[in-house]
């Protein structure tokens, strides 16, 4: 067996193994390899499991010699992947990207949706780096050291799931999983220039994860192509009864429904704050998806500022309640970035926080309104590309803004009110080379539909994920 | 709109109905980000709602594993 599979789709890695091309210890060997080489450069990963890895390819493969039928059950057989740090991982401390946790427990179990993962074959390579506690969209953790854009090692991967966007623009791995409670997916799939698929709040159980807000964290797939991200995503669907947010929905398929492409789907540009907030990049990008689709629509969404206001009041306070234990005892021991804005979120008053949840359900039905004549609405991601590592301030329009707080500010009124969103990655739009995604957004439940729009820009190519030269 | 001094009050007076001791080197950046998050409860409270709009958290009672038959 021979052949480079490390550009390869997690599809075509799985083909190659059914076809007995390669061995799941081939594909495991050749990432981890792959993370050996490059990681030093991007930081991607916290936690290399090389020897669970080697195991668990060593079983597959030797349950493929004894049973070669076993490999067509198996969507994802040896495709390599790895997840957040906040997932749990059966015999590690979860950490969320913290020192605090680094004394917590080992997991006995890991998390549903790497079980299930697993089950359909892949097999996890590691843990990836992460904002402390989720609360940040630059990757710049103190602990671990910040996570470095694969496409310029200078530059901000995104976050609070950077490791996840840059292990795949890294071609670390084909496969990732990020978790998203204000744009923690979209940020860095934006930034990384890689396809990042937000989920409906309460579609994907989170059971066995490190919550954030537990009003608004989704998980889901990150991936460099559709296909891979719709598969992934259909295998991780299904009712999980112990995360109480969990819908108890049906598995809804995607995979087969991407050749329907956005035929027949009534589409528009969202305009208002989405463009306001924009910089020449990121409404470029819009504008150029926009054409690709043929969409000339346009709707505004009221009262987004409010939205957003609602989404970081909750957040805020929510966020620092879980950790009020420690930051009463401990409080040094939090990531400098992010530990004021903790300490603070503990001191909100009620009322400002029921109120901004009176304004979310008020947001989500102005929302369904809008969506009740509209099937896809599409807005840009991040309002700038990859901002340089240590950047306090950054442009939008002639208006200078801190960068942290802000290269969330077009996800979060989306993640605000649960809508599913396929972030898609598109090139040629800055000065620098460098990417940025656009968010193509749909009524709730309906990610079959933001992958199908997803796939026919894909197949038009107008966005893709290529790898990037380090 | 809160004054400085009525957000450092609120800091003062929260932060010691739980307990929480702000180190004096973390205080600018906690009266710094009460300030932001008070700006956005402003935004949030300028929403002119009613009285019969709910929340949007909706509990779900939990059954017990096992039902009477």
């Amino acid at each position: 067996m021979s052949g480079d599979f490390s550009q390869a789709s997690a599809i075509a890695m799985a083909e190659a193994v059914r076809k007995r091309e390669a061995s799941a210890t081939q594909l495991v060997e050749q990432s981890l390899a792959r993370i050996a080489a490059t990681d030093p450069r991007v930081n991607a990963f916290t936690d290399v499991l090389a020897e669970r890895a080697r195991a668990h390819a060593a079983d597959i493969d030797a349950r493929l010699a004894r049973e070669p039928a076993a490999a067509a059950r198996l969507p994802l057989v040896g495709v390599p992947f790895a997840v957040k740090n906040l997932f749990d991982i059966g015999g590690l401390a979860t950490r969320a990207g913290s020192k605090i946790e680094h004394g917590s427990p080992p997991k006995a179990h890991d998390a549903v949706l790497v079980e299930r993962l697993e089950a359909a074959g892949a097999v996890l390579v590691g843990a990836l780096n992460m904002d402390e506690y989720a609360y940040g969209f630059t990757t710049e953790n103190s602990h671990d050291g910040p996570t470095h854009n694969p496409h310029d090692l200078s530059r901000t991967a995104g976050g609070s799931s950077g490791g996840s966007g840059a292990a795949l623009a890294a071609g670390q791995v084909p496969l990732t999983l990020g978790s998203d409670t204000n744009g923690s997916i979209r940020v860095p799939a934006s930034l990384c220039g890689v396809f990042g698929l937000k989920p409906t709040y309460g579609r994907l159980p989170r059971t066995g994860s490190y919550p954030f807000v537990h009003s608004l964290d989704v998980l889901g797939p990150l991936a460099r192509n559709v296909r891979d991200l719709s598969l992934a995503y259909d295998l991780m669907q299904g009712h999980d009864a112990p995360d109480p947010a969990c819908a108890a929905r049906p598995v809804e398929p995607t995979t087969n429904q991407l050749a329907r492409g956005a035929m027949g789907l009534r589409m528009a540009v969202l305009s208002g704050y989405f463009e306001d907030n924009a910089g020449p990049e990121a409404r470029a990008a819009v504008a150029r998806v926009a054409e690709a689709l043929n969409v000339r629509r346009r709707v505004e969404l009221p009262e987004v500022v409010r939205a957003r206001a609602a989404a970081f009041v909750i957040g805020n306070a929510e966020g620092a309640a879980l950790h009020l234990a420690d930051l009463r005892r401990r409080a040094a021991d939090f990531e400098p970035l992010s530990r004021d804005r903790f300490l603070a979120g503990t001191l909100l008053p009620a009322q400002w926080v029921l109120q901004a949840q009176k304004v979310r359900r008020w947001f989500a039905e102005r929302a369904a309104e809008v969506l009740a004549g509209v099937d896809i609405l599409l807005a840009p991601a991040t309002p700038r590309p990859a901002t340089p590592l240590g950047s306090e301030q950054m442009d939008i329009n002639g208006k200078m803004i801190p960068t942290r707080p802000n290269m969330g500010l077009l996800t979060q009124p989306i993640s605000c009110i649960g809508l599913p969103v396929c972030c898609v990655p598109v090139w040629g739009v800055s000065a620098e080379g460098l990417p940025i995604g656009v968010q193509i957004i749909a009524a709730p439940w309906r990610e079959d539909l933001v992958l199908r729009v997803a796939a026919a820009l894909e197949s038009a190519g107008v966005v893709s994920a290529p790898l990037a030269k380090l | 709109m809160m004054t400085p001094e009525e957000i450092e009050a609120c800091v003062d007076a929260n932060a010691r109905a739980l307990g929480l001791v702000i180190a004096p080197e973390h205080r600018p950046g906690v009266l710094r980000y009460f300030a932001l998050a008070a700006s956005m409860a402003e935004l949030v409270n300028g929403l002119p709602l009613g009285d019969h709009d709910e929340p949007a958290p909706v509990f779900t009672p939990v059954s017990p594993m096992t039902e009477v038959e």
